[in-house]
């Protein structure tokens, strides 16, 4: 048999299972909003700590990584450094974020900010600010499946079939389970992601070098400036000490922020699980090891391919391998794209009915839930559109949409933990954050240090939320007590 | 270990971990040897804050959860006494 019809056998089968699973544990969730966007508050160690590791890593990581340690090098540490930092935090804040939700039936990020900060303005521009930040993020990992199955059979299923294909699958979950299907369909994703990464991570450099050590060795002789951080740009210019620290502080800080994550401390059985997923997850942080590895060992293969984001499925092709691991190669790629392009899918819906629409419409739980779904499918097919555009910048995009994100930190974070905030307070800083973020997004020959725009963003907003929320009159006294008790 | 000091030693590991993964704190273990595991030294260096987090994450958690099912320690008897 052809090499390309077994490969689409094995992503055939690897695609049912994630439909039969994803089917199978939405028949658990009650059917209501708290079923459909927090999954009954029900998720144990196994699902929470998959869950929250593998919605991390994207179709960015499994082919960006690889992508950015074979163009870039050293660049490509800032991934590994950002994400235990960014998760920490959460071992206080993700309890606290739950014990709130309970008490006053919060399951959207937006919602405990509205609770404190009683505006419909502010909830509103949360929900809008993050669905900004969620369209880029979702086309990119559409166009990731489409790209990999396109490589990898040979050009025979093109990208607009394969990404329609692996997203019909999602959309489907997504409609019928909700968070249920999401959690479970990202256990079984993520599990099979990390065997395949190690094994290819080991493999490649022993197979093509004799060792890891090897390989960076002769890495080392040939191209040193690779080896050297703060590594290079796209360009292959050197890159900046003040681009590579703040892109790692600009993560770190907008990681959690990402309502897809931060509403998985509401998705959580109890706070020990919360806790013991942050305590676990840094382990799932070093899954990029064999994920580097896989792009340095292509750095002095002869040979290149059409983009660096493409190397991973090109060493697949060039070492020879057997078809059936470059299929199960093939599945891995699209979980990592399937199990974060789904949670996206599922909390923008979740956000933009339960922080948009909400607010001005009465919509009983039935309703809402028959809209959120109905905006799962127009999402899916607004980011479709643009998935099959190829010369739109999304990674462009997507490095400013951290930017954004992680500018609903501070308001989330006086939320929850500084009593003297106000609501105009975290609504001028917001607007003074974003606003500064997209002036240096769009003028970066200005940017001092050459550091991302969010830090530069965050260095406003905060000094603006407590000069405001100082010069502003103290919330009411009755208002923090209900809201804290 | 009190549940103050377990948080406030927390805290200052991931300070320490985001000066040291970041200029300029990173700056003297920029470097390429010596090797570890076969991992250039700057690799290895940020890998091992990263692994060194899940160690301390999981200390802190021991003292948070003994003191959680012990109770808030003013009304731990043992210490009401003592006043």
């Amino acid at each position: 048999m052809e090499q390309w019809l077994v490969v689409s056998i094995i992503i055939a089968a690897y695609l049912l299972l994630t439909l039969t699973i994803g089917l199978a544990a939405g028949r658990r969730s009650s059917d209501s909003v708290t079923g459909y966007v927090a999954a009954d508050r029900s998720f144990g160690l196994l699902v929470m700590y998959f869950v929250t590791g593998a919605s991390v890593f994207s179709a960015f990581a499994f082919l960006g990584g690889p992508g950015w340690a074979y163009s870039r090098g050293a660049a490509s540490f800032y991934i590994l450094a950002y994400g235990a930092l960014g998760m920490a935090p959460f071992y206080w804040m993700g309890p606290r974020a739950a014990s709130l939700g309970r008490r006053h039936g919060y399951v959207t990020q937006a919602q405990l900010v509205k609770g404190r900060f009683p505006s419909k303005s502010l909830s509103s521009l949360i929900a809008l600010v993050s669905l900004v930040a969620f369209v880029p993020y979702i086309t990119l990992q559409m166009r990731g499946a489409g790209i990999v199955i396109e490589a990898v059979t040979d050009g025979h299923v093109p990208l607009w079939l394969g990404a329609a294909v692996a997203y019909g699958i999602v959309v489907v979950y997504v409609l019928f389970a909700g968070a249920m299907a999401v959690g479970w369909t990202n256990t079984f994703q993520g599990i099979f992601m990390v065997v395949i990464a190690w094994a290819l991570g080991l493999y490649l450099p022993f197979r093509l070098y004799g060792g890891i050590r090897p390989m960076f060795e002769r890495i080392a002789a040939e191209r040193p400036e690779l080896l050297t951080l703060p590594g290079l740009t796209a360009t292959g210019e050197p890159w900046s000490w003040g681009a590579f620290s703040t892109f790692i502080i600009v993560s770190a800080v907008g990681l959690m922020m990402w309502p897809h994550l931060f509403m998985k401390a509401f998705t959580a059985k109890d706070d020990d699980t919360l806790r013991r997923t942050v305590i676990l997850f840094p382990t799932f942080q070093l899954f990029l090891i064999p994920i580097f590895l896989i792009g340095f060992s292509g750095v002095l293969f002869t040979g290149e391919p059409q983009a660096p984001d493409f190397i991973l499925p090109f060493m697949i092709l060039e070492t020879g391998l057997p078809a059936i691991v470059v299929g199960l190669f093939c599945a891995g790629a699209l979980s990592a794209s399937m199990s974060t392009g789904d949670a996206l899918l599922h909390a923008s819906a979740s956000v933009l009915v339960q922080d948009g629409v909400t607010q001005y419409v009465d919509l009983d739980d039935r309703a809402q839930r028959k809209l959120m779904r109905g905006i799962v499918v127009l999402t899916a097919g607004i980011a479709y559109y643009f998935a099959l555009d190829p010369d739109s910048s999304l990674v462009a995009l997507l490095a400013s949409a951290y930017g954004i994100i992680s500018q609903l930190a501070p308001p989330v974070v006086s939320a929850m933990y500084w009593k003297r905030a106000t609501t105009s307070g975290a609504i001028t800083g917001l607007l003074a954050g974003i606003a500064t973020a997209l002036f240096f997004y769009t003028n970066p020959e200005l940017k001092p240090f050459d550091m991302h725009e969010g830090v530069l963003g965050l260095i406003v907003h905060v000094p603006t939320l407590i000069a405001v929320s100082l010069l502003t009159p103290r919330q009411d006294l009755d208002h923090l007590k209900r809201f804290f008790s | 270990m009190s549940l103050k000091t377990a948080r406030v030693l927390t805290v200052v590991y991931l300070a320490l971990m985001t000066i040291f993964v970041t200029w300029p704190g990173l700056l003297p273990f920029a470097r390429i040897e010596p090797f570890i595991l076969g991992l250039p030294f700057s690799m290895a260096w940020i890998a091992g804050w990263v692994a060194g987090s899940v160690v301390v994450l999981y200390l802190l958690d021991r003292v948070e959860r003994r003191h959680r099912s012990e109770g808030p320690p003013e009304l731990d008897p043992a210490r009401v006494r003592d006043r």
